[in-house]
């Protein structure tokens, strides 16, 4: 019995340590903030959450691209799960691109937001730190704490606020939080940005190691953008959402217009403006190298209109982003070059009608309202002449609607007969053209091809190579806000508040003088049909809605500016249209063809919330219709 | 009761001689007692089971033959030799093996079933396919034939968590093993064979026991003179099933319609002209029709077992040593193409060799070394990967491989065919590239000592046990890059044109890539006292008492966490008391130690105890005695744990686990994206509250032998299991978790009963019958779940089985598009008329995860069953087993056998690009909804050429039974006269011929049943096996 007592006491009093397997030092939370470098990476996790603005697939998707119509792409082989938006096919099971909980294409922004507080909750720590730079990072993410928070506002309206971190132990009542009306939402990211601004830096002077990061411009332009949400009919006494309450009555969405929060969205527009342009910030014009002089004025305000995004970090940006960059292989034509095809570019997504009408005639003003452009027979084939010869092949038939269109039509699309300026070939008299018909070089390829036959030329890299068996492409960081978009916010904002008024026009023929066009007032006395339509606040906010549209068009904008302006019902509810890209004669593949019969309902302005998140927490309700 | 006494002239103070055997297997029994009735003297059968002795004595007398496990005999002897033949006696005297010693079965309180390895024995090299419908209280069920990846799915009393393993603790010799290394277990080694299944018989391993406990011992050899035994198998092996694909004509008409039913303006994937030329069967290259199974399976395989052991020992020592080696072969085609063989091919070898010595009268030493190796060749990706590919490359595209012609002469390589990028996958390409070899070994040396401390006081012993064990794994793949081409027509000479598609990455010569390796050790003590006395001839006392200390190290753990050692530690024991052999009772006891929890957390107290009631053994029953040979009550309670309750990764739940370079956190900032830093994530946020499952388990069971005949044994059984680990779901998204935060918070609940029939009888002299059958039911229940508070009731998990499934209840396919827009909104893709049509439940006019409610049977079990026979006649035996499962439905996976659409499993990876085609099962093609044939209850919807979302949902539709019943072998032997091999100096020759899989009756027709959702994998074998056993 001794030994047996023995053994048990030598086991108890061995057990302990024999069990204790983990020794001191094991990785926490804690050791990101015990040194500077460590907490670097902290600050670039801060970053990591930014969405992929350029990505169209798999993760951190910016349902912008596909969402909406400005791509349309084969059915069977493309099932991008933003494009499933455009589709129709959002729900409340399992919604698109959600960035709430995080799933289908997307991370969870409050995951972003988490770690955000994480940061600021610890950085003071950090003992080997100069005090500025501390500032400058705790601005950073201050910053970016208010786009996460913006980035949710915009796809469901009133959210819930995360001011702080909940403890992970915290009681069942106090995480079932409920939504933040939409006004103390929008004040909330404004102080927090107006917060972050103070220790930003106006410009970044280590280029080389730190383009990209948030400066006091992109503050103020986010800003703007922020506050011309708040002021636009989505969010401005938006009576659709007249039943949309927090179970405690708390209405979501304020019932009645404000048109203040047009004079708010107006102040900081120029605001941003004015930074930007002291931080020498201005609109862009392509200056032509060795290798591009002596190419025409044509050839040059096109592509003062592609480069504008495709040059990298160049003067009009105000926020690229380098952790976004375009797959540009999807929307480059199969090739330019008839000797070389191959398929490494799968060209896969198209422009759709709607979008190409767009564009306005050479005389600036829209199709269907300039005189001289024959809009009925715009289906009808014609043959290019010598004149054309910067924009269409000379001698090739293509469409008429193709023909006497402004530069910005050419620069921003491909299409059959369209000339194609550089990808190796800078002589702009001697430019790639695209052949388009089945069986011509560009013309459709296996199972993935672009269905419209019209391609975003605006998005491909002029410098972009085709070779036998690959595709080189020049990357360039995102142009998440540039100078001519605050422009036109500040145009928007000032016909919202004032009506019609020099200021707007002013900000809109900058815009238009860089694209090659004549002034709004010149534009539509002459030639439109409706000549005073800028001199009314609903004409003047339909040009400078159409003129957002145009400007901005492939860059992530039409399909949240449709949302703003309530005006997606209408616009996503017109057919997809696009040529008979399967024909190969003239006369057969210039028919237009119904590809999808779009619709859009009233619940799709704010993204559904999972089903399965409402369950969860009964506190949070449901976005209207969903 | 059996007794074979043969005409000889009678003797006088001779010697009488003779063999006492088995009355029913007739295996000669080795250390059986022989004494004359009145006389001290005795003596033991040896390995043969022969004895002799001198008697000094005029027949006739008695003979008392007596052997552990069987009924005692007494025999008039008349003549000599003579030949005694024992009854085994489940219920009286057999030694079963319970954690940490042993006890008489007449003596049990827990529930504890003993398997006699010979039940074990199938034509396979995988134990664990022996064991479904085998056992009572054991659920089991195959899911795929692939040899070394063919382990059946097992559970003792069916699955009580929801937690991480659910499955057995398996114990040889003491020390624990992988489901793996018990696969690779050689019948022919085993000694016993005990499944634990209540709290008495498990709450020795605390809190390592809550999933019950297999218990294997090795034989040792015994004194005498050497015994050889051999056993030779060959067996061919086919699929029970094989899976029918559609035509290839039918296949392009289909693709077409598919992609045209969804869009009109689609453009097709194969023309007329294509289609035409196929039908009218023109050039195999230029309008290929391949056959892929046929390209790369074969329609059977053949392999072989050995096994040799030697055993034998004098009065010092005393030896088991046995070798066996196991071929396994897979159905793949091996081409002549290339010199490396690519089929599988699984070599496992074991060698084992335990040693008892007698150090003094009172101790002894054990030691006992081991050692099991697989050799393996085969496909890179398994064999199971060779099936699933067929099923996902298109058969009208390219032929396998082209020939070498004219043109193509000087080519060194195989002209593998493949289409447009080259980006197709060509299953025959990737099966002849090359070929993985990979090695196990586990090697395992154990050292025992035993001391009998009689010297202290009587019945008192100690033992002690020292094991280490090495596990390592690794495998090597060497490849090359196969050439693909295309054939884009003839030309003038008649060769074909073919283009070389991949020039720039095929490769001619073999690359070599690095596999996974790992290596373990384990290190294992144990150290008992052990007590056993009766007093007063009616008290019998014991007492155990048992320490132990475990350790298990990983190399290439991949993870600091990980890396840290695997340790418990715990203390044990056990107490019994029995009256008269009539009323017992037993107490045990683990107080155990794990170190994935946090100090506080880390020891727990499993105790239990059980009451047992002999009424046959009570003076009254004598008169019932002749009918009612044997009748037992018992009943036990107790607590028993399980803490494995989170895989390698997740094992210590009270730290937390950041990782400081997560390069899915990484950003890039500068001029040319050249400043990157990686971020920082947390996997897990520390909870020092985590600790062990714990589960209450109670057990009745009743013990009924009729006319020494029928042994009938029913256990009904409870379980309650608490603190199961979950996931909290109730914490909403919106607080930013960036991991899912667990808590033992669950509870599930099982009930059920495990019966088991044994009937044995010598109808004549010659001729015996077995008869056996066992039926298992368990009943699984959650009981405590989190889940948010379900307006729809039937979403809660309260009161599901813990592997019920939930799903939508499909009506039947929608009858046109207005239909679509006219019924409550299904948005999980396009939804058009022809695919299915949902039931809204809650009415809420939209489908969505509100709407679904448990669908059928759990995917595991409920029911397990299995009966047979065995009858033998002189020297022939024939018998046949019956197995079955039944409260069990799989869904079809409606993913992977969507046609024409693309697919990859979960973990699989292929490079960028790869196109996958699923191919057109026939079933699918002979009944699906099209437009000129609107069946709205077709079994397959509206044809699409890509996943269409909508009907790939968990539905009532792609439901099925899973119950089946299944011949499972069928086995004749003929044993040869002795006078015959003793000829070739072999003491028994045996030889037999049996069959597994032979039959089966199921609903479910598309494949093998038992295969559930993976019948696109690797099939279930039927085995034709031909074996010869010989003892020498």
């Amino acid at each position: 019995m001794k030994k047996l007592l023995f053994f048990a006491v030598f086991l108890i009093i061995n057990a302990c340590s024999y069990l204790d397997v983990v020794p001191d030092n094991v990785a926490t939370l804690e050791n990101a903030f015990t040194m500077r470098n460590t907490a670097e990476k902290f600050l670039f996790t801060c970053y990591s959450w930014l969405p992929n603005f350029a990505s169209l697939e798999n993760e951190k998707v910016n349902p912008a691209i596909l969402g909406g119509d400005e791509f349309w792409g084969t059915y069977g082989v493309n099932a991008q799960t933003s494009w499933r938006i455009a589709r129709g096919e959002q729900s409340v099971s399992g919604p698109l691109i959600n960035y709430w909980d995080g799933g289908d294409a997307a991370p969870s922004m409050y995951k972003a937001i988490r770690d955000c507080n994480i940061f600021l909750e610890n950085i003071g720590q950090v003992p080997d730190m100069q005090e500025a730079e501390r500032q400058r990072w705790i601005a950073e993410v201050t910053f970016l704490k208010a786009y996460y928070h913006f980035w949710l506002i915009r796809m469901y309206g009133p959210i819930i606020l995360s001011d702080t971190n909940l403890d992970i132990d915290a009681g069942i009542d106090e995480v079932r939080q409920s939504r933040t009306p939409i006004d103390s939402c929008v004040n909330y990211v404004v102080d927090l940005l107006d917060r972050a601004r103070i220790n930003l830096p106006t410009t970044i002077t280590n280029e080389s190691s730190e383009l990209g990061r948030i400066t006091q411009p992109i503050d103020l332009a986010i800003k703007a953008y922020v506050l011309t949400w708040a002021a636009s009919p989505i969010f401005n006494g938006n009576t659709d959402y007249a039943t949309m309450k927090n179970a405690d009555g708390t209405l979501l969405i304020d019932q009645t217009v404000n048109n203040e929060k047009w004079l708010r969205a107006l102040n900081a527009s120029k605001e941003a403006i004015d930074v930007a342009h002291s931080a020498g910030i201005g609109l862009y014009d392509y200056q032509p190298g060795n290798l591009q002089a002596g190419i025409s004025d044509t050839t040059r305000i096109q592509m003062s209109i592609r480069n504008v995004v495709a040059e990298r970090w160049n003067k009009e940006v105000i926020w690229a982003d380098p952790n976004s960059v375009l797959t540009q292989g999807w929307l480059t034509p199969r090739s330019w070059d008839p000797d070389k095809s191959n398929t490494n570019q799968s060209a896969r997504y198209g422009v759709p009608f709607k979008v190409v009408d767009l564009f306005y005639t050479q005389h600036g003003v829209p199709i269907e309202e300039d005189k001289t452009w024959d809009y009925a027979n715009r289906y009808g084939v014609k043959k290019a002449e010598y004149a054309d010869r910067y924009n269409i092949a000379n001698g090739y038939t293509t469409a008429v609607q193709n023909f006497d269109r402004e530069n910005r039509f050419y620069a921003d699309l491909g299409f059959d007969g369209g000339i194609w300026y550089g990808q190796g070939k800078y002589d702009d008299n001697k430019a790639w053209h695209l052949e388009a018909k089945n069986g011509q070089y560009t013309g459709i390829f296996s199972t993935n091809y672009n269905v419209t036959g019209y391609w975003p030329k605006k998005m491909i890299s002029y410098e972009n190579l085709v070779e036998a068996s690959a595709y080189v492409s020049e990357w360039y960081p995102w142009p998440v806000i540039r100078l001519a978009d605050l422009y036109l916010l500040y145009a928007e904002a000032a016909n919202e508040y004032y009506g019609p008024n020099d200021e707007s026009l002013d900000y809109l023929n900058k815009v238009r003088q860089r694209a090659g066009l004549e002034s709004v007032q010149s534009s539509w006395s002459n030639y439109s049909s409706l000549p005073d339509k800028y001199t009314s606040k609903e004409g003047l906010r339909a040009i400078v809605h159409r003129e957002r549209l145009i400007e901005l068009l492939f860059e992530g904008h039409r399909f949240w500016d449709l949302r703003r302006w309530k005006e997606a019902e209408i616009e996503l509810s017109k057919d997809v249209v696009g040529w008979s890209v399967q024909k190969g004669e003239i006369n057969d593949y210039y028919k237009p063809v119904v590809l999808f019969k779009q619709t859009f309902n009233k619940r799709e302005y704010l993204w559904p919330i999972k089903e399965n998140s409402i369950i969860v927490n009964r506190n949070l309700v449901q976005n209207t219709g969903w | 009761m059996c007794l074979y006494a043969q005409e000889t002239v009678p003797l006088v103070n001779s010697t009488l001689t003779g063999q006492v055997t088995d009355s029913l297997t007739h295996e000669p029994l080795i250390g059986a007692t022989v004494q004359i009735e009145g006389v001290t003297h005795s003596v033991q059968t040896d390995v043969d089971g022969n004895y002799s002795f001198v008697t000094g004595q005029k027949l006739p007398y008695t003979l008392i033959v007596s052997f552990v496990g069987y009924k005692t005999r007494k025999v008039v002897a008349n003549s000599s030799p003579l030949n005694i033949a024992l009854a085994s006696d489940a219920a009286l005297d057999e030694v079963v093996i319970v954690g940490f010693g042993t006890q008489k079965r007449t003596d049990m309180v827990g529930s504890v079933t003993s398997v006699k390895p010979n039940d074990l024995k199938v034509p396979s090299s995988n134990l664990t396919t022996a064991l479904a419908g085998r056992v009572a209280g054991v659920i089991a069920y195959q899911r795929s034939g692939e040899p070394g990846a063919d382990n059946a799915d097992f559970f003792i009393r069916g699955v009580t968590t929801f937690g991480y393993k659910v499955d057995p603790l398996i114990l040889v010799d003491n020390v624990e093993v992988t489901t793996t290394d018990f696969a690779r277990l050689q019948v022919d080694d085993i000694a016993s064979f005990s499944i634990m299944k209540d709290a008495t018989a498990t709450a020795i391993y605390g809190a390592r026991g809550a999933n019950g406990v297999i218990l294997v011992t090795t034989k040792e050899g015994k004194e005498g003179k050497v015994a050889i035994s051999l056993r030779l198998e060959n067996s061919v092996s086919q699929p029970t099933r094989d899976l029918e694909l559609a035509d290839p004509v039918t296949y392009m008409k289909l693709h077409n319609e598919a992609v045209l039913t969804r869009d009109p303006l689609g453009v097709l994937p194969y023309s007329d002209n294509k289609i035409d030329q196929t039908i009218a069967g023109a050039d195999p290259y230029l309008y290929p029709q391949t056959d892929w199974q046929q390209a790369l399976l074969k329609d059977r395989t053949v392999n072989q077992r050995a096994n040799l052991n030697i055993s034998g020992g004098g009065a010092v020592a005393r030896y088991f040593v046995s070798g066996a080696i196991n071929q396994d072969n897979g159905v793949l085609k091996v081409p002549n193409v290339s010199n490396f063989n690519n089929n599988i091919n699984l070599k496992s070898y074991s060698l084992r060799s335990n040693v008892n010595i007698n150090l003094s009268k009172s101790s002894e030493l054990s030691i006992r070394l081991h050692g099991a190796f697989d050799d393996y060749n085969g496909p890179i990706d398994g064999a199971t990967n060779v099936y699933r590919n067929i099923m996902r490359t298109n058969p009208v595209l390219f032929a396998p491989y082209y020939p070498i012609q004219e043109n193509t002469r000087f080519v060194k390589h195989i002209l593998f065919g493949n289409y447009g990028e080259a980006s197709y996958l060509n299953p025959y390409a990737d099966l002849v590239k090359g070929y993985k070899q990979y090695s196990r070994s586990n090697i395992l040396a154990q050292l025992e000592f035993k001391q009998d401390l009689k010297v202290l006081t009587e019945g008192l012993s100690f033992r002690a046990l020292f094991n280490t064990s090495r596990n390592a794994y690794f495998d090597v793949q060497r490849n090359y890059t196969p050439f693909y081409y295309q054939v884009n027509g003839l030309e003038e000479n008649g060769d074909y044109a073919l283009t070389l598609l991949n020039e720039e990455k095929g490769t001619e010569y073999l690359n070599y890539s690095e596999g996974q390796k790992t290596v373990q050790s384990v290190v294992y003590m144990e150290t008992a006292l052990n007590y056993n006395r009766t007093f007063a001839k009616k008290h019998t006392l014991s007492g155990l008492l048992v320490g132990i200390l475990r350790n298990r190290l990983t190399g290439n753990a991949g993870d600091l966490q990980q890396s840290l050692p695997y340790r418990n530690l715990g203390v044990s024991g056990r107490f019994t008391y029995a009256y008269n052999s009539t009323y017992f009772a037993e107490f045990n006891f683990g107080y155990n130690g794990s170190e994935r929890f946090y100090e506080n957390k880390r020891f727990g107290f499993f105790p239990s105890f059980g009451l047992a009631w002999t009424v046959s053994n009570e003076p009254f029953w004598e008169p019932l005695k002749e009918t009612v040979s044997n009748l037992r009550i018992r009943g036990t309670y107790g607590l028993v744990g399980n803490d494995d309750i989170g895989d390698a990764t997740t094992r210590f739940f009270y730290l937390s686990n950041v990782d400081m370079n997560d390069a899915d956190r990484s950003a890039t900032f500068g001029t040319n994206r050249n400043y990157s830093r990686t971020g920082v994530s947390i996997s897990r946020y520390s909870n020092p509250n985590i600790s062990w499952e714990r589960s209450k388990k109670a057990n009745l069971a009743l013990e009924l032998g009729l006319f020494n005949k029928v042994q009938l044994t029913a256990d009904f059984f409870q379980e309650r299991r608490s603190d199961i680990l979950m996931s909290r779901t109730n914490v909403p998204t919106s607080v930013g978790l960036s991991s899912t935060v667990y808590a033992n918070i669950g509870e599930a609940s099982n009930r059920g009963v495990d019966l088991s029939v044994d009937y044995a009888t010598n109808i004549t002299a010659d001729l015996w019958l077995q008869a056996r059958g066992n039926f298992t039911f368990a009943k699984s229940k959650y009981e405590v779940y989190e889940e948010p508070n379900y307006n729809e009731p039937w979403l809660s998990h309260i009161g599901q089985s813990l592997t019920q499934n939930w799903g939508f209840i499909a009506e039947r396919l929608f009858i046109d598009d207005e239909e679509v827009a006219n019924s409550p909104l299904q948005s999980f893709g396009e939804t058009r008329g022809g695919d299915l049509k949902y039931k809204d439940v809650n009415g809420d006019g939209q489908i969505t995860d509100l709407d679904k409610v448990p669908l059928g049977y759990p995917t595991t079990p409920e029911i397990n069953y299995g009966f047979g026979f065995s009858l033998g006649f002189k020297k022939w035996d024939i018998s046949a087993f019956f197995q079955g499962l039944a409260r069990e439905s799989f869904w079809i996976n409606t993913a992977a056998t969507s046609p024409f659409a693309s697919y990859t499993y979960e973990n699989e990876t292929f490079p960028a690009g790869t196109l996958l085609q699923n191919q057109l099962l026939k079933a699918y093609a002979d009944s699906h909804w099209s437009e000129d044939n609107q069946d709205l209850y077709a079994l397959w919807p509206r044809l699409s050429p890509t996943h269409n979302a909508n009907n790939e949902q968990t539905s009532s539709w792609f439901m099925r039974d899973g119950a089946f019943l299944r011949l499972k072998q069928v086995e004749l032997g003929y044993t040869l006269p002795e006078t015959t091999s003793k000829k070739a100096y072999i003491e028994k020759l045996r030889v037999y011929l049996n069959a597994t899989n032979l039959a089966l009756w199921s609903k479910f027709k598309l494949w093998d049943v038992e295969m559930a959702g993976n019948g696109l994998g690797y099939p279930i074998q039927r085995v034709f096996n031909i074996g010869l056993q010989a003892t020498f």
